[in-house]
């Protein structure tokens, strides 16, 4: 079994966001308003951050792009009462909209930001487009993941997938995964900052650049262990 | 590293829980020089966007994915749109498309949201309301043949006077824009003013100086893959601003970290930019002073004989004369005071300059945009020369023209005026009739703040045409509205600006039907020049009669690859054609030194005492059409603020202390010029990344007009700049106004 990762190139990385708009409109996460940002509410699952330190004139940012971590450890997991939120054989960190309670343990638990709270109304028509994600062939009665896009559900926790519905799908297709299918923020990356992959095959792509340079993990006293590394300049 | 792990969760600015991570950057940095050499044997991986995993979905009747261009910037990149069940749902870049390596750049996503906003003009408006910001417009709904049999019957009013009519053109369709241009031309008027002029109008104009030629451009990556080593960006946010981004933003990529010899990039800018963010180097300037910067370099680059003689004895004219003036005045310890740039930085910057090629001097919006301004241009475009990057890989390159049939000559001269002349025909009302395709002018006039406005009582004067998909700030002042449909639902071909050296061509096509009862623009030309005299009339015979036929007509050439790949890539392109590429009279490079003293007189508008100075930018998700009604282009408007939905008076922490103001707090920001006072009030941002002495506003917010979501939101900075132009070329000189700030 694969073990999906992700290599994030912060010496290419210009902070465009275009993956944080890829992400948007692969899987129809609504936008926000004045309000709800000012409220925290709006719903991200990529969000470009920038981290600044230093004093003029030699201050600098580093300008981070944020998915899902999907960690080893996810301390979201570990929190979630309902165990809504769980971790996928290929290690891919899931939300079942139908088990989640929305109580947050997992926003508040998360040391990466990576959760949005859906405070949406169903009926919104703002983010209900026919964009419909692939035909996985699965059953409402069998399947525990997060349920397709187009009908969100009110109430319940978001997050990043790994566009996992692209991966399931290229692999029923058989398709090189990383290469011929990649989520949708590494697909649309202008830069290509960005690399997807199986971190377990020494010959994967990400595994190859992990090992051409030096790396690093976002928080790593956490002890989660993310499967999103980065490569600093 | 105890402190961090209490922290909060980054989402919101993530300053705090970013602490450790931070000291990890520095401790792993160290490593990474050694690891330079190895990462080169590592291809990052390639997939095509044809190949998206989204067929087999449910509950999609019909799915295609369409080939066609973009157009919120001028860049005009090459696009694939997927379109389910006659709706258009993802945009992705072409992958034929080698300018853009089959990339967009994020604002291509935003298109979406251009062609389903909910605020387009749904039909044909005719006001019955009075004229003017604020006014209720009291429009009536009227049929298409009533609005352009009267604008047609405006038009004849005048037509003894041609040059009583003004063409606005902003940002449209390449192709529309040639018959726009064509339009005017035929009618007889010479008053057609391109919006993009108020950017690039004095970088132009400082390039043409040089070479004679409007087609120069930086190219990053050359045809047999020399990349660019060093680029110096004078004022020039290139992955932020500068275009043709998406071609930017790849090239980052490649020169950064995808070939063996990383290159180094050095950004000369007042303010911490993106491009600042992500450079080798920060080097603050005084406002204004780019020019004498690049003086100053090329003082050393020559003084220290840096310079490639081979290409300055053969190729140049007026080469002496520069030499004098440069080593006369521009000495890097006699300008290091007023450019607020230590010599021996300047110094270094001009050795590494010099030594590392290919290597390019960038100009920006911030270098030029100076009454000064074509002069700056001038000076930086030179030190190009002085490396030998002139037709050179990876150096500046003159973009090769598209074979493009000819259309039928007609009489009268090519229309075209600069920004001067425009505003003072509408300043002193000596035009009767306005055409604006797709122009929001009103947003980017200087002195345009409301209650003292110089533009509002003007443009009330003549009767105006606003052609555009929404209503935005310049329908205040519309007789008529016709609604033009937006770039997916209409046909046309667009040149990729200059960049790649070779040419590319993009096809426009619809995605989607056009919506309600909006129009293509190149129809509504035809439709206006079929009842506009017998001259217009003619001129727009045999060009292939309707909007498609006329890109079938223009692309002949090459129709057949052009409609299967979207795109259409000319020849490659070669290198050092000296003596072909100067159209000057010397028909060479000419240094043109008379004026470029002037460089050290840099010039102010605005009361005296007020202690500030004004600079504006454009960040990445100012969506170029006019409007910025776009929710996804504005909740991460400003990403190194970490804040959307709005924008913000900028400084510098120092200078925020000494006017007693906290980041957050409302501010009012303020100029006089020519004791006209104008303020507008926006939040402080109160940061590390600015000059001391310098406040930053973005542009692209500040709109008052129906946008559910532009309206009210931000502040527009062009309201409160004092209006001046560049000596040459006439553009707008945005950065040079004095200004105040304090406590709202």
């Amino acid at each position: 079994m694969a073990h999906w990762g992700m290599v994030i190139d912060l010496d290419k990385c210009v902070g465009c966001q275009a993956c944080s708009l890829a992400c948007k409109s692969e899987n129809n996460v609504p936008f926000g308003s004045p309000d709800e940002q000012r409220r925290r509410l709006d719903i991200f699952w990529h969000k470009v951050i920038a981290a600044s330190k230093g004093e003029y004139p030699n201050a600098t940012t580093e300008i981070i792009p944020m998915p899902c971590m999907h960690c080893e450890h996810p301390s979201c997991v570990s929190v979630c009462p309902a165990k809504a939120t769980y971790q996928r054989e290929d290690g891919i960190v899931m939300q079942n909209f139908r088990r989640c309670i929305g109580c947050k343990y997992c926003i508040v638990a998360c040391p990466y930001g990576a959760r949005s709270f859906n405070y949406k109304e169903q009926e919104n028509e703002e983010y209900q487009r026919p964009d419909l994600p692939p035909d996985l062939g699965l059953s409402f009665e069998t399947y525990i993941g997060p349920w397709p896009y187009p009908h969100r559900t009110h109430g319940v926790v978001e997050k990043c997938t790994f566009c996992f519905h692209r991966i399931d799908q290229g692999l029923k297709q058989g398709k090189r995964i990383g290469i011929d299918v990649v989520p949708a923020c590494v697909e649309a990356c202008p830069t290509v900052a960005r690399a997807f992959g199986d971190l377990d095959d020494p010959k994967s792509n990400v595994s190859q650049l992990l090992a051409s340079r030096d790396s690093l993990k976002l928080r790593p006293e956490f002890g989660t262990e993310p499967k999103v590394v980065y490569l600093p300049r | 590293m105890s402190e961090s792990s209490k922290g909060e969760s980054p989402k919101a600015g993530g300053s705090e829980g970013f602490t450790v991570s931070r000291r990890t950057f520095l401790a792993l940095s160290a490593g990474t020089a050694a690891v330079v050499a190895a990462h080169y044997a590592i291809k990052w991986p390639k997939f095509s966007p044809k190949s998206a995993p989204q067929q087999g979905t449910k509950g999609v009747q019909t799915e295609t994915w369409v080939y066609t261009s973009c157009l919120n910037c001028r860049a005009r990149c090459a696009i694939n749109v997927r379109v389910v069940n006659g709706k258009a749902v993802r945009i992705l870049g072409n992958p034929n498309s080698t300018y853009t390596d089959g990339k967009t750049c994020p604002r291509s996503h935003i298109g979406l949201q251009v062609l389903y906003d909910p605020e387009r003009t749904k039909t044909p408006l005719k006001r019955t309301g009075a004229k003017g910001r604020g006014e209720d417009p009291k429009w009536q709904p009227i049929s298409w043949q009533a609005a352009l049999d009267e604008i047609s019957g405006k038009l004849a009013t005048i037509s003894g006077e041609p040059n009583r009519l003004l063409v606005l053109q902003g940002l449209n369709t390449e192709s529309d824009e040639h018959l726009i241009r064509r339009f005017a031309q035929a009618y007889g008027t010479r008053n057609l003013f391109s919006e993009d002029n108020l950017e690039t109008g004095a970088e132009k104009e400082g390039r043409r100086l040089a070479d004679g030629r409007d087609n120069s451009g930086y190219e990053l990556e050359s045809v047999d893959h020399t990349f660019t080593h060093y680029i110096l960006a004078f004022s020039a946010s290139i992955v932020e601003s500068e275009g043709p981004l998406t071609r930017n933003l790849r090239l980052w990529g490649k020169i950064r970290r995808e070939e063996p010899n990383r290159a180094k990039v050095v950004v000369i800018d007042p303010r911490y930019s993106i491009t600042a963010a992500k450079a080798d180097e920060w080097i603050p300037n005084n406002p204004g002073t780019d020019g004498t910067l690049a003086m100053a370099i090329a003082y050393v680059i020559i003084s220290e004989g840096l310079y490639d003689q081979d290409f300055t004895d053969n190729w140049t004219y007026g080469f002496e004369d520069y030499k004098k003036t440069v080593l006369e005045n521009f000495r890097p310890e006699d300008v290091a005071d007023k450019a607020g740039v230590a010599a021996d930085v300047i110094r270094r910057i001009a050795r590494e300059f010099a030594r590392s090629k290919p290597a390019i001097a960038w100009s920006g919006m911030g270098a030029t945009s100076w009454p000064h301004g074509t002069y700056a241009s001038h000076a930086i475009y030179c030190l190009n020369a002085l490396v030998g990057s002139m037709d050179a890989r990876g150096g500046i390159i003159y973009q090769e023209p598209p074979p493009y049939r000819d259309m039928p000559v007609i009489s009268g001269a090519e229309p075209g005026i600069d920004f001067r002349e425009t505003a003072n025909l509408i300043l002193h009302n000596a035009v009767d009739v306005i055409i604006g395709f797709n122009s929001n002018l009103i947003m980017s006039l200087p002195e345009t703040k409301a209650e003292a406005s110089i533009w509002d009582a003007p443009l009330k004067k003549p009767y105006y045409v606003h052609i555009a998909p929404s209503l935005t700030e310049m329908a205040d002042y519309a007789d008529i509205v016709l609604p033009a449909c937006t770039y997916l639902e209409e046909w046309g071909y667009e040149t990729a600006p200059p960049g790649s050296g070779y040419a590319e061509v993009r096809i426009k096509r619809p995605t989607v039907e056009p919506l309600y009862d909006s129009r293509p623009t190149a129809q509504i030309i035809f439709d206006l020049a079929t009842r506009t005299g017998s001259t217009v009339k003619d001129a727009f015979k045999n060009i292939g009669d309707s909007p498609e036929g006329f890109v079938r007509y223009r692309t002949a050439a090459f129709w057949d690859t052009l409609e299967a790949d979207g795109v259409w890539g000319g020849p490659d392109y070669h290198y050092g054609k000296y003596n072909q590429i100067f159209h000057t009279d010397s028909k060479k490079f000419e240094f043109h030194s008379a004026n470029l003293t002037e460089l050290l007189d840099v010039k102010f508008v605005g009361n005296e005492g007020y202690p500030l100075k004004l600079v504006t930018y454009h960040p990445v998700l100012h969506i170029k059409n006019g409007s910025q009604n776009y929710p996804w282009a504005q909740e991460i408007f400003l990403v190194m603020h970490g804040y959307g939905w709005d924008n913000f008076v900028e400084m510098n922490t120092e200078t925020a202390h000494h006017l007693g103001i906290d980041d957050r707090d409302r501010v009012w920001i303020q100029s006089d010029v020519d004791g006209t006072t104008r303020r507008i009030k926006a939040r402080a941002r109160v940061f590390e990344g600015m000059l001391p002495g310098v406040v930053a506003v973005a542009v692209g917010q500040g709109h008052y007009a129906s946008g559910k979501w532009d309206k009210d939101i931000g502040v527009n900075p062009n309201e409160i700049i004092g209006l001046d132009y560049d000596a040459v070329s006439g553009q707008p000189s945005f950065f040079n106004t004095r200004v105040k700030v304090y406590k709202a």
